[in-house]
């Protein structure tokens, strides 16, 4: 029904889609997967005549039934594309807050579709208002009159996105192109999302092109699956296929590299056999020096936030984002924490941190000044400053705080360029600025920073969760291989609960500020006690 | 539509740096050399129109004004230089405390400022000047005065945004000391934003000792400057409208230049 043909897409030089060919039938729902830069978006973007200003289109004809849309070498004609956008072929984006207008109310907005392209079904405001309404009805939302009303920042972001999913399916548009539309939700969401999705598709028996980077999700709602790698189809076909019989070296590599809970079950299960002598004899030392290698202790702690009262006179607020939590953490173990953004996570690490003073409870922190590793890579290096002068910066710190150490330049360089080796990264870093190095290199290179002073504890704020997933595997196994040599505790958190699985010893699940449960790894997956826990694991 | 290599001739730098390239020769230049003495008066050559003789013409004392207009140039480029120093270390200093630290300090320190700011620039400095006296330097202080609350905002703003970034709360983490995370941390990365501002404070200085000397409270006769020589001029408008002509195009001139350097200057860093 829409065919891509030969599409070669360059930006300034560098080919982003190279001689792509596609087809979307009726009915189905197509995968396009691929890690970042893999030139999946751009191709999706094609699709509806919306590539950015800087992409230039050398060869390559799109046609939709039996109407050519787009053609290299022809100007786009713009009337035409517009009619298509939003009536035949509409779109669902990555980031829901961008995407929606912040100062229109939500129903509005919606109704704008309508204004644009059905005029004449909906004559008046009132006429309009009703569909909306039962659009919003139609993907889940609730309360949809007063909804109407609200503007996007006053919605949670499942429901901005589903707002989002009603602006897209109100016209009956025959393809939708879903562009990462759960990257930026929290696991419960995303799979509700993904449920709408296919509801979606069935009810309306329209086509989909569903764009990600998680394999797993991409199994769970495809039809058909493309992979893509530097701007070519590495391989398609059927989903259930590629994962039970990949052809190409690639699609293999994406396939074990998902951290995914039956794979590690698998592994840890040849691992088992081979070093089951070693592994107990690890538990019973743990147990019987467990007290002296306490190095965190938290007992009761309430973390609170000062949150400005929307009135003009009123009083700020007090909030409590964190209640009674109390766990210990022992030398040299990963403790995960899991749980769904907003649960308190990263306040409560920068409460044991000191960087949130309003706490009361008990921490008790035998290690000197520990480490934070950050979620996004692109926003935890300075972007004024070369990657050498960053890591010596923990170093110089040191200096002037203890005053028996003395460093001196040669040695801060020394010891930067052993850091940047020991992640994998060479010499050549050191003069580098952050732009130029990609994200997965970002996080070596913050790992590092955190490493140069030798803590004995390391915070891990979603260290992996902005990754590729190839690359997610190395940073993992850098993280694990580095704690064996340095005997580093760490805290991981993650909302995934696969890469929870893999690194940590115990774990703990939180929500909504409370701590639900915390035990050893394998008691709490295969007995977990509390029902949200339980929920968390049928998710996955 | 040039687009097809994604490369765009930046055409506001191009125009801006030539406009604002002469300017700066022609301030050099000043120092060492002018055609006539911009000084030398002369009866005889009064009100004589622009010709190869005298580029701009003469004035009402028969003094060359194209001399006069690039020692003027030089007066406005120091002036406004001296200002735009002043007012933007200033708002380094004060917005980069009251901006990383906020509380009770950023409360009162940003009252005091919005109060300066309430006067009109021309207002404040003639009130300096009548207490201090007139003069270039008095002229540059009241100036760099008046400029300070812009500046303060604009850094203040930057680092309120910057206070929270990862990177640094990871410095505070390290255990860096508080000037060393302002001033090597956070500063560097103002500088894109600063830099356009500052050009912008250029602009506006040029204009506001402009206005001054047009008022006859900035640099006093007989050194030039664009100003005294626009309210000189007003008299002859009919008789001799090159004598006005002059200064008011070049500080139109310098204006558009700077104009045309900040835009290019912002489009060129948003292409990075």
């Amino acid at each position: 029904m829409i065919k891509i043909d030969n599409l070669t897409i360059s930006f300034i030089g560098k080919t982003a889609v190279d001689n792509v060919s596609l087809e979307i039938n009726p009915g189905e729902i197509l995968g396009l997967v691929g890690e970042s830069g893999s030139g999946k978006s751009v191709t999706a973007l094609t699709l509806m005549g919306l590539m950015s200003d800087e992409a230039y289109m050398e060869s390559g004809e799109v046609t939709f039934g039996d109407e050519v849309i787009l053609k290299a070498g022809n100007t786009p004609d713009d009337n035409l594309l517009r009619s298509y956008r939003g009536s035949r072929i509409s779109m669902v984006f990555q980031e829901p807050m961008t995407s929606l207008n912040p100062t229109m109310k939500v129903g509005t907005q919606v109704a704008e579709q309508l204004l644009l392209h059905a005029k004449d079904e909906y004559p008046t405001a009132q006429d309009r208002k009703n569909c909306v309404v039962k659009a919003f009805e139609s993907v889940g939302l609730h309360d949809c009159e007063n909804l109407y009303d609200k503007y996007p920042h006053q919605l949670s972001g499942g429901m901005r996105q589903r707002v989002m999913i009603a602006m897209a399916v109100i016209l009956h548009p025959e393809l939708i192109i879903c562009d990462e539309p759960t990257t930026a939700l929290d696991v419960t969401v995303q799979n509700q999302i993904v449920a709408l999705l296919k509801e979606i598709n069935a009810r309306e028996k329209n086509s989909m092109v569903f764009i990600t980077h998680d394999l797993n999700l991409a199994r769970r709602i495809c039809t058909r699956i493309m992979v893509m790698k530097d701007g070519r189809i590495e391989e398609q076909g059927e989903t259930e296929e590629i994962f039970t019989n990949p052809r190409t070296a690639y699609a293999k590599k994406l396939i074990a590299a998902v951290p995914g809970r039956r794979s590690a079950k698998a592994a840890s299960k040849q691992k088992a056999s081979a070093s089951d002598e070693a592994l107990s004899v690890k538990s019973d030392k743990s147990n019987t020096n467990r007290n002296e290698s306490k190095i965190l202790t938290v007992r009761d702690l309430d973390v609170f936030y000062k949150e400005r009262s929307k009135k003009l006179f009123g009083k700020s607020i007090h909030k409590k984002v964190v209640s009674g939590a109390s766990f210990d953490i022992y030398e040299g173990e990963t403790l995960g924490l899991v749980g769904e953004s907003g649960c308190g996570k990263s306040s409560l690490c920068k409460a044991i941190l000191g960087i949130n003073k309003d706490i009361t409870g008990t921490v008790e922190n035998k290690t000197i000044r520990p480490q934070m590793v950050f979620q996004d890579p692109y926003s935890s290096l300075n972007p004024a400053r070369t990657i050498g002068w960053q890591l010596e910066e923990p170093l110089f710190a040191l200096d002037l705080l203890e005053k028996e150490l003395k460093t001196t330049k040669s040695w801060r360089k020394e010891q930067a360029i052993e850091m940047l080796k020991r992640v994998g990264l060479d010499e050549s870093y050191y003069d580098r600025m952050p732009s130029q190095l990609s994200g997965g290199q970002r996080q070596r290179v913050s790992i590092a920073q955190a490493l140069i002073t030798r803590p004995k504890l390391i915070f891990a704020d979603e260290p992996v969760s902005a990754l590729d997933v190839t690359i997610q595997d190395q940073v993992l196994d850098l993280l694990k291989s580095l704690q064996d040599e340095y005997k580093i505790a760490y805290l991981f958190i993650s909302h995934d609960i696969n890469v929870i699985y893999r690194v940590s010893d115990r774990i703990m699940v939180m929500k909504d500020g409370e701590i639900l449960e915390t035990g050893d790894k394998h008691s709490v997956f295969e007995c977990p006690n509390h029902p949200y826990t339980k929920e968390l694991l049928n998710e996955s | 539509m040039n687009k097809t290599d994604g490369k765009k001739v930046n055409i506001y730098l191009l125009i801006g740096a030539i406009m604002g390239g002469i300017i700066l020769v022609l301030s050099i230049v000043s120092l060492f050399w002018t055609p006539y003495s911009p000084t030398a008066m002369s009866a005889a050559l009064r009100f004589k129109p622009p010709s190869f003789a005298h580029i701009f013409g003469t004035d009402n004392f028969g003094r060359d004004i194209f001399s006069r207009v690039m020692k003027a140039i030089g007066t406005s480029f120091t002036v406004s230089f001296f200002v735009v120093l002043i007012s933007s270390i200033a708002g380094i200093l004060i917005g980069s405390v009251t901006g990383y630290f906020g509380g009770v300090v950023d409360a009162v320190v940003m009252r005091v400022v919005d109060a300066i700011n309430g006067f009109p620039s021309i207002l404040l400095a003639l009130v300096i000047i009548s207490v201090m006296g007139k003069g270039r330097a008095n002229v540059i202080l009241a100036l760099g005065i008046a400029f300070t609350p812009s500046f303060v905002r604009i850094v203040r703003g930057e680092f309120i945004r910057l206070r929270d970034a990862d990177y640094i709360v990871r410095a505070r983490l390290m255990g860096a000391r508080k000037t060393r995370i302002l001033f090597l941390h956070i500063l560097p990365n103002i500088f894109s934003t600063f830099w356009v501002s500052v050009m912008i404070g250029f602009n506006n200085a040029i204009l506001a000792e402009s206005g001054l000397s047009y008022l006859g409270i900035g640099v006093q006769a007989p050194d030039a400057t664009l100003g005294s020589m626009l309210s000189d001029a007003q008299g002859y408008l009919n008789s001799a409208p090159w004598y006005a002509l002059a200064p008011g195009l070049t500080i139109v001139w310098m204006v558009l230049s700077a104009a045309m350097l900040s835009e290019g200057l912002s489009k060129s860093k948003k292409n990075k």
